[in-house]
């Protein structure tokens, strides 16, 4: 059993807390710690939270995105006041939280899901009205600092043909536990374009998801960045409950040292017409793990679904390990799906291309190596975003394996 | 400046090169045509490294150095350059950033200081504009979605900033509409110089009447089976190449 576990569960039965929040907690006293033996943490081993003492709750703001004009959000700090027309955001208590909102989206929680239901001290809620197109970003940003323990839920809702951006950062490489879990629910041709940077490290432990539904013709342009670290977790779940519905979801992380970084992501296509396109690309170095678990799940009504799932990693020494598993389940019969996992090549053409013209074949292949885990960065639509983290992947990159 | 004697290559061990010689004096211009397989792109493959191409017999001196004694950046290093027919896609790996590589290895290998940053950005800058690429190209993955003709003059803009000392131009005229051909043959010309040699491999004489050849060479199964100065090319679009199967000569009838 787990000290912390323990712990967690008698801190929730102190808090005064909402018919709903309180189910979870219910749920979480009958859900046992996990073992090896668990299929969702069989490569993600939970020892470092197991011993965690939280010493404080305090979050901090990471750095500044330069370039990047964005709203910011502190966990637990006040909101801005002005704010772009048709778009609100608040604070809700833990006792007051809107149980038709809360856990719409999330169709399954594991855990820390449920930790997250329990605990979460900082609800925010974010509504962008109908027909709204908000140009500026939200950015929820968390520094995670020695000691803290800190439990984060957001509630996004996207009206009927509004749109928004929103970034999820982290930062950090003291001890500490944090989770967060978004829920983003996109209306009828609403778009939402999501950038979940888990750049915490080393011994920042990091649990959380990002889980989108989808309705008619809405569109969802989801970008994953993460370090690893002691713990990191991240589950992206996308859930079609619309049709014709198109889901962009594209993964990076870059491992190095003895972190690890657990990617879960499901999809469940329920209704005809739905597109899926999710693009996971690691490299791993010294004896660093990657766990990455893609689930296509195409119902029975999902007709015309076309998902395409490609896992694609590069290991650059031979301690460093990836546990890749794609599962699939069709039960719709007229649907286009490609799934693969693969080991990344070098190829050998552009290997060829670049010596051609003088670049030394050790560069050549480090450049290429660059550009396998670059080709994401470059398809991120914003532009600031992409050249902040440009420069801290290939820093990181080029410290790999040193 | 490249001397090739009787070289014969081959591709999974099938033999493509059959016994080529060819000297090319610095300054010169050397045009290469020849039917479709008859080995031009193995001759500048074999010649730049490339993987798989493998030397039977034969040697290639550029400036005296052994080529197939060095490694494929080691060549470009020593002054080649090549052209490629199918210019490559590398996705991830901006254009500019390719170029500073590019240039910086070279500068490393000859023992110069390399530009600095905006030096390298304006030369980067004059060589689009030469060959009327915009400047976003820089920003691009290396050629990733360029159109065909975008692609041959990513390659020249290439070759200006690497100032080699030969280049081998694959086949850079296919693709190219009318325009593009005269800017792609007007960067090509800015870089004739007395210690610059070229070859030109094309299917089209058009491209020699605004790149004039010293020499024609028809290059033909794995050899070069007859030379003569730019009047050949004229001889070649007019009569093809059926003359080669009956062993007779172009020319003789003309
Ligand atoms: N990598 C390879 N693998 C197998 N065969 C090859 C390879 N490269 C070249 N060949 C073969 O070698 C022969 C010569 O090819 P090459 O590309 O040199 O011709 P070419 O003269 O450049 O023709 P074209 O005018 O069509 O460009 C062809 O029969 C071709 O199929
Ligand atoms: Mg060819």
């Amino acid at each position: 059993m787990s000290h912390w576990f323990e712990n967690a569960i008698e801190r929730g039965e102190q808090l005064t807390l909402s018919a709903q929040r309180t189910a979870s907690l219910e749920l979480l006293k009958n859900t046992p710690w996990p073992t090896r033996k668990t299929e969702a943490w069989k490569y993600t081993p939970l020892k470092a939270v197991q011993g965690f003492n939280a010493t404080a709750s305090e979050v901090l703001a990471a750095e500044q995105i330069e370039g990047l004009q964005a709203i910011d959000v502190v966990p637990g700090s006040e909101l801005p006041t002005e704010l772009p027309a048709g778009l609100t955001m608040q604070w809700l208590a833990a006792d007051d939280v809107d149980a038709s909102l809360f856990q719409q989206v999330k169709p399954n929680r594991h855990l820390f899901g449920l930790v997250n239901d329990v605990l979460a001290e900082n609800v925010l809620q974010i509504r962008v009205a109908a027909g709204t197109e908000v140009a500026t970003p939200i950015r929820i940003v968390q520094q995670l600092t020695a000691g803290s323990e800190t439990h984060v839920r957001v509630l996004v809702e996207i009206e009927e043909k509004a749109s928004l951006t929103v970034i999820e950062q982290f930062a950090g490489s003291e001890q500490s536990l944090n989770t967060l879990f978004a829920e983003y629910r996109i209306a009828d041709d609403a778009k939402l374009e999501h950038y979940r940077l888990a750049l915490q490290t080393e011994q920042a432990m990091s649990l959380g998801g990002s889980h989108f539904q989808l309705f008619d013709r809405s569109q969802l342009n989801s970008n994953v960045v993460g370090f690893g670290s002691d713990v990191s977790r991240i589950d992206m779940d996308v859930r079609h409950s619309g049709q014709h519905a198109f889901a962009k979801l594209n993964a990076i992380y870059l491992l190095d040292g003895k972190e690890l970084f657990d990617l879960h992501s499901t999809i469940e296509h329920e209704m005809p017409n739905g597109t899926t396109e999710e693009n996971i690309r690691g490299i791993a170095a010294g004896s660093a793990r990657a766990v990455f678990n893609g689930r296509i799940h195409i119902h029975r009504d999902a007709q015309k679904t076309l998902a395409e799932l490609n896992n694609r990693n590069l290991l650059l020494s031979n301690k460093a390990e990836i546990n890749t598993k794609p599962e699939l389940e069709i039960y719709a019969d007229d649907v286009r799906c490609a799934h693969g996992a693969t080991i990344a090549e070098t190829d050998k053409t552009a290997l060829y291309y670049l010596q051609s013209r003088g670049i030394g074949k050790e560069e050549a292949q480090i450049m290429l190596n660059f550009a396998f885990i670059n080709e994401l960065v470059d398809d991120m639509p914003n532009q600031a975003i992409a050249e902040w983290l440009r420069p801290q992947l290939r820093q990181r990159f080029a410290k790999m394996g040193e | 400046m490249l001397k090739i004697n009787n070289l014969q290559a081959s591709v999974e061990e099938k033999q493509i090169l059959k016994g080529l010689n060819l000297e090319i004096n610095p300054g010169e211009v050397h045009a290469i045509m020849g039917p479709n397989g008859a080995g031009k792109s193995t001759l500048g493959n074999v010649l730049s490294g490339r993987d798989g191409y493998e030397v039977n017999e034969g040697s290639a001196e550029l400036d005296g150095a052994d080529l197939f004694d060095l490694e494929p950046e080691e060549r470009a290093h020593a002054g080649l350059f090549l052209a490629f027919q199918y210019p490559v896609e590398i996705p991830g790996v901006s254009n500019l950033e390719f170029l500073k590589a590019a240039i910086e290895a070279h500068a490393k290998a000859n023992d110069i200081e390399p530009p600095s940053s905006a030096e390298l950005l304006k030369q980067a800058k004059e060589a689009c504009k030469a060959v009327d690429l915009p400047l976003a190209f820089l920003k691009r993955g290396v050629n990733e979605g360029f159109s065909g003709g975008e692609k041959k003059r990513n390659e020249i803009l290439q070759m200006m900033l690497l100032k080699p000392k030969l280049a081998i131009l694959d086949e850079t005229d296919s693709g190219l509409d009318i325009d593009a051909l005269q800017v792609v043959a007007k960067g090509v010309n800015s870089m004739r110089a007395a210690d610059r040699s070229l070859i030109v491999v094309t299917h089209y004489q058009r491209l020699l009447d605004y790149i004039k050849p010293d020499f024609v060479h028809v290059l033909a199964d794995g050899k070069i089976v007859k030379s003569g100065g730019p009047e050949l090319a004229h001889e070649l679009e007019a009569q093809g190449y059926a003359w080669l199967e009956n062993g007779e000569k172009a020319g003789e009838n003309a």
